[in-house]
């Protein structure tokens, strides 16, 4: 436990924590009673989504004719949706996954929820292509598993379907990494667990974690395994999604850049929301000596560099759709077309959503103030939902035949369903919030600095040393256990 | 040789054991202890039930009762017990028939499966044409909310022989007091029926015959009557025509029942000439959309141009005044002069005067265009008579009322006067297919058939006989007009047999009855007319008249009938409410049309909604003391001054409650004028719901799209690759090269077998629509109601897009005038205010690299050894991937299951309605993609009858529902592979290319330049 802490780096647990009290933070919500704030916000959101339930069951019962779609717009906010939630879903991997091999220590505070929340993003985008189908109940079809329709093969050639191997890829991936980080911390919860059924559950959620030395090895090599697996999917799940667009011929859509363009944005995004939820998280759960200002900054420079890449793909995109030179390059989504065309609102929002709201983030108080921080990161929801609607609604809305140019306005059904996901997504996060370990305290545990400097510190305070030997006795316990 | 084998099941009985015979007479092989348990009373009584047992049995029978319920409806299908000779399940049997239902007079074929009609197409042979109101007359056939199915009397159900006991003696009893009866029908064009009517008149000479047509065109017959001798319309050989010269007369669409076959067939650029089409008008009538020059004139100036014309034109000084195009009207005269006989002049105006000046300067020149001899019948209406027999019924002085086939108190625009007179008649007789105002204030109702379960002849013009034939039994309790008047007249020979009768010793001359039923026509050799007469009439008299009655306003109504619904007869037709109407692209809906400049002026708007609806204001429109309010649509091309409104709409009476739309123009018919002065026009308030296809108006400089050619250009020796028809080049290898030589794929070898096209002619397309209810029709696509029309979802797998031209045409232009980036958007997203039209049949392209088709994930849409691009409705999961990557958005998608809903209650939705429906095409569930298939329901049969004849397919054999039902030819269908097949030429023709070239989708539809005579003069 001899870790060098370079006196330019700030700490990145503050308040002098030892282990057990790293031990204890990390449990009380789920041991302690939830407050009233937590069951507010939980009933609103089971509200939302039991709604948005409501609206899908209508939607799959009626036909998809309540929604707001037409002739000449097939998708709207369906696949806007989709693709925002699948955008959000970005972040996890790439926190816990990238930066894991690249050795950033920061990540540890804020993995399990970046990962959590990719989960239950995931699930959320993973609803919409399901439902969009006219047809839900044959949705099956689209999975390549033998069947007697007779020679019936899905078509490989068709970007829906690359999606349908790259999100369930995804989400498995994501799903199994998560797990295994979770290991040693269910069983720490499980260790602790008075109830018998609480100390059963944690038993089996923790797959049998011992804590041997052996145990720690392999968890180690998993994780560094399926870190090298996940980090291709960064780059893999939004460039499939992008190429729902740009492979079609769509003005607008038909764009080279969309991979690349979409991957950056879909982080962006991603950070975006972990801002958001972290910056309620780390009031709800007393995590603020986890989730730092520091972290918060180092989220931010992540948002002005991929936000940066996305305002250059937006400008790309302008000036192409310019120097093209084709009549039919008029109305992309950014375009002249489009900025005075009927959804110049759309186009505007986007432009100060995603271009000049992250522009504040160059100022450094700005970019450590919790506040800032939050308020910026919901713009930056926004605006991404705006880039997905724009290019889905405002590049459909202006096709190549004039004649079928048309307009797209939701009902209350559409409404209905993207607030249900939202609510789905929060009733999933706050009971996460309420029994899963939200930090990775195993691994924070690992660049907590305990020299002597933490012992002179205490007696000076005049706080007698008991943590210390609390965690012997923990850890003599474990090793008792191990006996047995 | 008898066997002798045995066949044993065990040794017992092979030996013959009793024991065999003992137990074969026992059903069971034990004694079943029935007594013990049901003879004991006791034992019984005090075996109690327990809660388990009680639980099993409710969980039992619960369970057995839902399964029973669960079992899938049963659906009858009764085989023929004794299958009739003609009728061969799955093959379609055609017969020859006509249809005049009094507006719409057209030789037909028409196509039945298992005794069933499904469709209506035009009897080539007969020279026959189909609009798209005789193409939808099929679903009419089995409107059973609309139709009247038992005869009734005072709105009791009564039987024929009741009604006819009642009828004669009542006739007879008005025939001895010698008290006047009216017997007041549609036109009805037929020789047989004139003949019984003759007859019956004959009988009671106190009955006399009216004719009344809804939509009037008496001013014309009774012009043909002053100075020919006959009421009769003239005939125009537009064919022929060198100069056309048209003041408000809608020849494509119903002036004289329409004349755009003969139009078009003047009008083929390949002969390097065409005629020289000039059009004067107020509204925007799908002749002007047509014209090669089109003049915005309002209704008096019309009248006051059309003088100045007859003066230019015969050197005389009758008086006038000037107009604001008279210079156009002196280059229209100079451009009919050197026409000479090859020249004409029409006018739409319904008035004597006019009339007769317009076949004044027709005789001036000579014209071998209008035929006043082999004269045309479809519209007999006489106003004067009509007018004198609805004051006549005020007043008391008709005793009895005998209608057919009209309705005049919804479409006479003083019918509180007719209602008031038919309440004084003593007799009112209505005989109607349809239950409709006038039937509901009549005493007795009596049904008559739709014409494909009649019996019948037609003469329309003097030259074609045509006759009638049913191709169903008849529905509902029904008898034809002519079997009725033969039974009062105390014939009783039956209509069937009077009608051969009448054929054999009338008509036929000695030809077959039953090749002349099985043609459904018969032509005359002699052209039977008698030589016209020709009264000399002082023009200058008629003239003066003319201007008294031309009365010059501010506001001036040009009342007109639309493609769709026409006079309004088929009101309860939801493919006809369906339909868009060509210009404004509207379905379900009639409105006023009124200039920019007048709507800017006055306040009126259709501002395009979020959802892509368009939105109208309503107007208060007062003329002769008489109020309507009718919601405003905006028209480019309508003259300032003048305002439009369509005939035939704002039925109620009968009508289901979609059907319930638009506002009755008729009530501002007065006198049965199209034209009505002196108009005032004041903003209301409220929003109006327009239920449009189509929003954007202009093409927006996209011109490869839509290419137009001057004939000038055509007939030029340029090379139309580098002129006229530039197909889009694409940079490969640094080299700018035409776009169709370039392929990402290895093709299949597309010359095996069959290979279709379809091309389209856009100089021939008059956007008449024919083609759309064709579609409908044949496969089976559903209507889905104003609602979700107006929200963008109809689902017509054919649509013809209209396009207006804007001020500015290109970016080159705009840049020229110095306009910004939008502004240049702008202005050419904006129509111009007298913009030039296009149309533009658009469908499934069925290309041959077909974006649809790599992005289906499960494969459901795949392309066809023939080219077809192919829906398996069946495997549709419904991602509308396809629709969305469709750069041409044919692509439709069933939002709501359209049959067997409530929701949607037309004819999918009931019994008789369900009838149309085509066997050979399935009816689509919702959630599923569909679009036009190139009728290939239609091309396999075409391919099977080739087989079983053992022969090759004919040169131009194969079909598709819309060139069949294409007028003018337009629309031709067929084989590349085979180099006879006229689309094998037509698919390599200069004027050839293909909508949106750029992208490479090799479509196998393929349009023709449109040519436009711009040049002359």
């Amino acid at each position: 436990m001899s870790h060098y802490e370079a006196p330019i780096r700030e700490p990145l647990v503050l308040g002098d924590k030892s282990y057990h009290d790293i031990t204890e933070d990390i449990a009380k919500p789920i041991e302690g009673k939830a407050n009233k704030n937590w069951y507010i916000a939980f009933y609103i959101s089971l509200a939302a989504m039991l709604w948005g339930f409501g609206c899908i069951f209508y939607t799959v019962g009626t036909g998809i004719g309540v929604w707001g779609l037409n002739k000449n717009i097939g998708w709207a906010w369906d696949i806007t949706n989709f693709v925002w939630w699948v955008g959000i879903g970005h972040a996890g991997t790439l926190i816990s996954a990238v930066l894991l091999l690249f050795r950033q220590k920061w990540r540890m505070a804020i993995n399990r929820s970046a990962e959590a929340m990719t989960i239950f993003a995931v699930f959320q985008a993973g609803l919409f292509p399901i439902i969009h189908m006219g047809r839900p109940w044959n949705g099956y079809w689209v999975l390549p598993i033998p069947n007697q329709f007779g020679s019936l093969w899905v078509n490989f050639n068709s970007p829906l379907l690359w999606d349908v191997f790259a999100i369930s890829t995804y989400l498995s991936v994501s799903l199994v990494f998560w797990w295994t980080g979770l290991l040693p911390d269910f069983a720490m919860i499980r260790d602790r667990a008075v109830k018998p059924f609480q100390k059963k559950i944690y038993a089996l959620l923790s797959f049998g974690w011992s804590g041997r030395a052996k145990d720690w090895q392999r968890f180690e090599e998993v994780s560094l395994v399926l870190a090298g697996l996940a980090t291709p999917l960064v780059l893999s799940v939004h460039t499939i999604v992008s190429m729902d667009f740009a492979t079609s011929i769509n003005p607008g859509w038909h764009s080279t850049i969309f991979p690349p363009y979409f991957v950056a944005g879909a982080i962006f995004s991603g950070f975006a929301m972990v801002q958001t939820l972290l910056g309620i998280m780390r009031k709800v759960t007393n995590m603020e000596d986890y989730i730092t200002r520091m972290h918060v900054e180092y989220m931010n420079i992540v948002i002005i560099l991929t936000g940066g890449i996305v305002a250059v793909a937006y400008a790309t995109e302008f000036f192409i759709a310019w120097y093209t030179g084709s009549p039919y390059e008029n109305y992309t989504y950014l375009s002249v077309g489009a900025a005075t065309g009927p959804y110049a609102w759309a186009f505007y929002s986007l432009l100060f959503f995603n271009i000049l709201t992250p522009q504040i983030l160059w100022f450094k108080k700005i970019r450590r103030s919790f506040i800032w921080s939050f308020i910026i990161s919901i713009f930056i929801n926004i605006g991404m939902w705006f880039e997905r609607f724009d290019i889905i609604a405002i590049v459909l809305s202006k096709g190549h035949l004039p004649s079928t140019w048309w307009r797209f306005e939701p009902t209350f059904v559409d409404v209905g369903i993207f607030i249900g996901t939202i609510g789905f997504f929060f009733v999933l996060f706050l009971l996460y919030a309420r029994t899963f370990p939200v930090i990775a305290q195993a691994e924070v545990k690992t660049i907590l600095k305990s020299s002597g400097e933490f012992y002179k510190k205490r007696s000076e305070q005049g706080i007698p040393t008991k943590p210390a030997i609390k965690i012997a006795n923990l850890e003599g316990e474990s090793d008792k256990k191990d006996k047995e | 040789m008898a066997s002798n084998k045995k066949y044993w099941q065990s040794v017992e009985e092979l030996k013959g054991s009793s024991i065999v015979e003992t137990l074969s007479k026992k059903e069971f092989v034990e004694e079943i202890p029935t007594d013990d348990f049901l003879g004991d009373k006791e034992t019984l009584e005090n075996s109690s039930t327990s809660r388990r047992d009680f639980l099993k049995y409710v969980g039992f029978t619960t369970a057995a009762a839902s399964l029973a319920a669960c079992e899938g409806p049963v659906r009858k299908a009764i085989p023929y017990v004794v299958k009739p000779n003609d009728v061969t399940p799955g093959v379609a049997d055609w017969y020859a028939t006509s249809m005049a239902d009094g507006y719409d007079f057209a030789n037909v074929l028409v196509k039945t499966r298992e005794g069933r009609p499904i469709q209506i197409m035009p009897n080539k042979d007969a020279n026959g044409t189909t609009s798209a109101r005789v193409q939808a007359a099929v679903l009419s056939l089995y409107d059973e909310k609309l139709r009247l199915q038992e005869p009734s009397k005072g709105g009791a159900t009564i039987t024929w022989s009741d009604a006819d006991k009642e009828i004669a003696a009542k006739l007879n009893e008005l025939k001895e007091a010698n008290k006047p009866v009216v017997l007041l029908t549609g036109t009805m064009a037929s020789p047989s029926t004139s003949k019984i009517v003759e007859e019956f008149i004959a009988a009671y000479p106190n009955i006399s015959h009216v004719v009344y047509d809804a939509v009037s065109e008496s001013g014309a017959a009774d012009a043909m009557l002053a100075m020919y001798g006959k009421r009769t319309l003239p005939n125009y050989h537009l064919d022929k025509a060198k100069t056309i010269v048209s003041f408000g007369a809608d020849f494509l669409g119903d002036f004289h029942g329409g004349f755009e076959k003969q139009y078009i067939a003047g009008r083929k650029p390949e002969t390097g000439d065409m005629s020289y089409h000039i059009q004067f008008e107020s509204n925007m009538s799908l002749t002007g959309a047509n014209s090669d020059k089109r003049l915005v004139l309002k209704p008096s100036d019309q009248v006051f141009a059309l003088l100045n014309l007859y003066n230019i034109i015969t050197g005389s000084n009758v008086p006038s005044k000037t107009t604001s195009v008279d210079a156009d009207v002196n280059a229209a005269a100079k451009s009919l002069q050197k026409a000479g006989a090859k020249g004409v002049v029409l006018t739409g105006l319904n008035d004597k005067n006019a009339q007769l000046v317009a076949l004044a300067i027709n005789k001036a020149l000579n014209s071998e265009i209008i035929d006043v001899n082999n004269t045309l019948n479809v519209r007999q209406g006489n106003d004067t008579e009509v007018a004198q027999l609805v004051s006549d019924m005020k007043s008391g002085k008709v005793a009895g009322l005998i209608s057919y086939n009209v309705n005049p108190i919804y479409s006479l625009s003083n019918s509180s006067d007719f209602s008031e007179g038919l309440k004084k008649v003593e007799l009112s007789v209505a005989l109607s297919i349809e239950n409709n105002e006038t039937v509901d204030a009549s005493t007795f109702a009596l049904p008559t058939p739709h014409f494909l379960e009649s019996w019948g002849d037609t003469q329309f013009d003097q030259v074609t006989y045509g006759l009638m034939q049913p191709t169903i039994q008849p529905l509902f309790n029904t008898r034809q007009i002519q079997d009725v008047l033969l039974k009062w007249t105390g014939n009783s020979v039956s209509y069937y047999e009077y009608l051969k009768g009448f054929a054999l010793t009338n008509v036929l001359n000695g030809a077959s009855w039953n090749t002349a039923l099985h043609n459904g026509f018969h032509k005359k050799e002699i052209l039977e007319v008698e030589e016209t007469t020709v009264s000399d009439i002082v023009i200058s008299d008629v003239a003066s008249q003319l201007l008294k009655s031309t009365k010059a306003s501010a506001f001036e109504l040009n009342l007109y009938t639309k493609t769709g619904l026409g006079d309004g007869k088929q009101a309860n037709n939801p493919w006809l409410q369906e339909f868009p109407d060509p210009l404004t692209r509207a379905s379900w809906d009639n409105y006023l049309t009124m200039s920019i400049a007048d709507a800017r002026a006055l306040g009126f708007a259709n501002p395009v909604k979020d959802n892509g609806a368009i939105n109208g204001d309503y107007a208060k429109v007062s003329v002769n003391g008489k109020e309507l309010v009718v919601p405003v649509m905006v028209q480019p091309g309508q003259a300032k001054g003048s305002v439009g409104l369509a005939l035939g709409y704002g039925r109620t009476f009968g009508l289901k409650d979609e059907m319930k739309v638009g506002v009755n123009a008729y009530t501002l018919y007065t006198n049965g004028n199209n034209i009505q002065y002196n108009v005032s026009i004041e903003k209301v308030s409220g929003t109006h719901k327009f239920a449009c296809t189509q929003v954007q108006k202009t093409i927006a400089g996209r011109h490869d799209i839509l290419k137009v050619a001057t004939l000038k250009e055509y007939n030029s020796s340029a090379d139309p690759k580098h002129s006229w028809n530039k197909p889009a080049f694409v940079s490969y290898d640094h080299n700018e090269v035409e776009a169709s030589t370039i392929n990402i794929w290895d093709e299949h070898n597309r010359e095996i077998g069959h290979h279709f096209n379809l091309s389209i002619d856009l100089t021939s397309c008059t956007g008449c629509g024919a083609c759309v209810v064709a579609c409908h029709a044949e496969n089976n696509v559903p209507v889905v109601g104003k609602n979700e029309v107006r929200v963008g979802r109809d689902m017509h797998w054919l649509r013809i897009d209209r396009y207006y031209s804007s001020e500015v045409e290109t970016r080159e232009e705009a840049k020229e005038l110095g306009l910004s980036r939008g502004d240049t958007y702008r202005a050419l997203e904006t129509e111009a205010e007298n913009p030039e039209v296009t149309f533009q049949p658009m469908m499934c392209q069925h290309c041959n690299h077909a974006p649809c088709e790599t992005v289906c994930p499960v494969a459901a849409t795949s392309h066809g050894r023939q080219g077809q691009n192919q829906m398996a409705y069946n495997r549709c999961v419904g991602t509308r991937y396809c629709a969305n990557n469709c750069p041409y958005r044919v692509r439709r998608f069933n939002w709501f299951n359209y049959s067997n809903n409530n929701e949607f209650d037309f004819n999918m939705n009931n019994e008789y309605g369900k009838m149309v429906l085509n066997p050979d095409v399935v009816v689509r569930s919702r959630g599923v993609m569909e679009k036009c298939s190139m009728c290939i329901q239609m091309t396999q049969v075409t391919i099977l009858k080739a087989k079983r004849e053992g022969r090759a397919v004919d040169t131009d054999e194969f079909e598709t529902a819309c060139s069949s039902a294409c007028t003018t030819g337009a629309m031709v269908f067929g084989d590349v592979n085979n180099e006879k097949d006229q689309v094998a030429t037509l698919a390599k023709d200069k004027r050839a290319y293909h909508v949106l070239d750029y992208l490479q989708t090799k479509p196998n539809v393929v349009y023709q330049v449109k040519v436009r005579n711009t040049n002359e003069a």
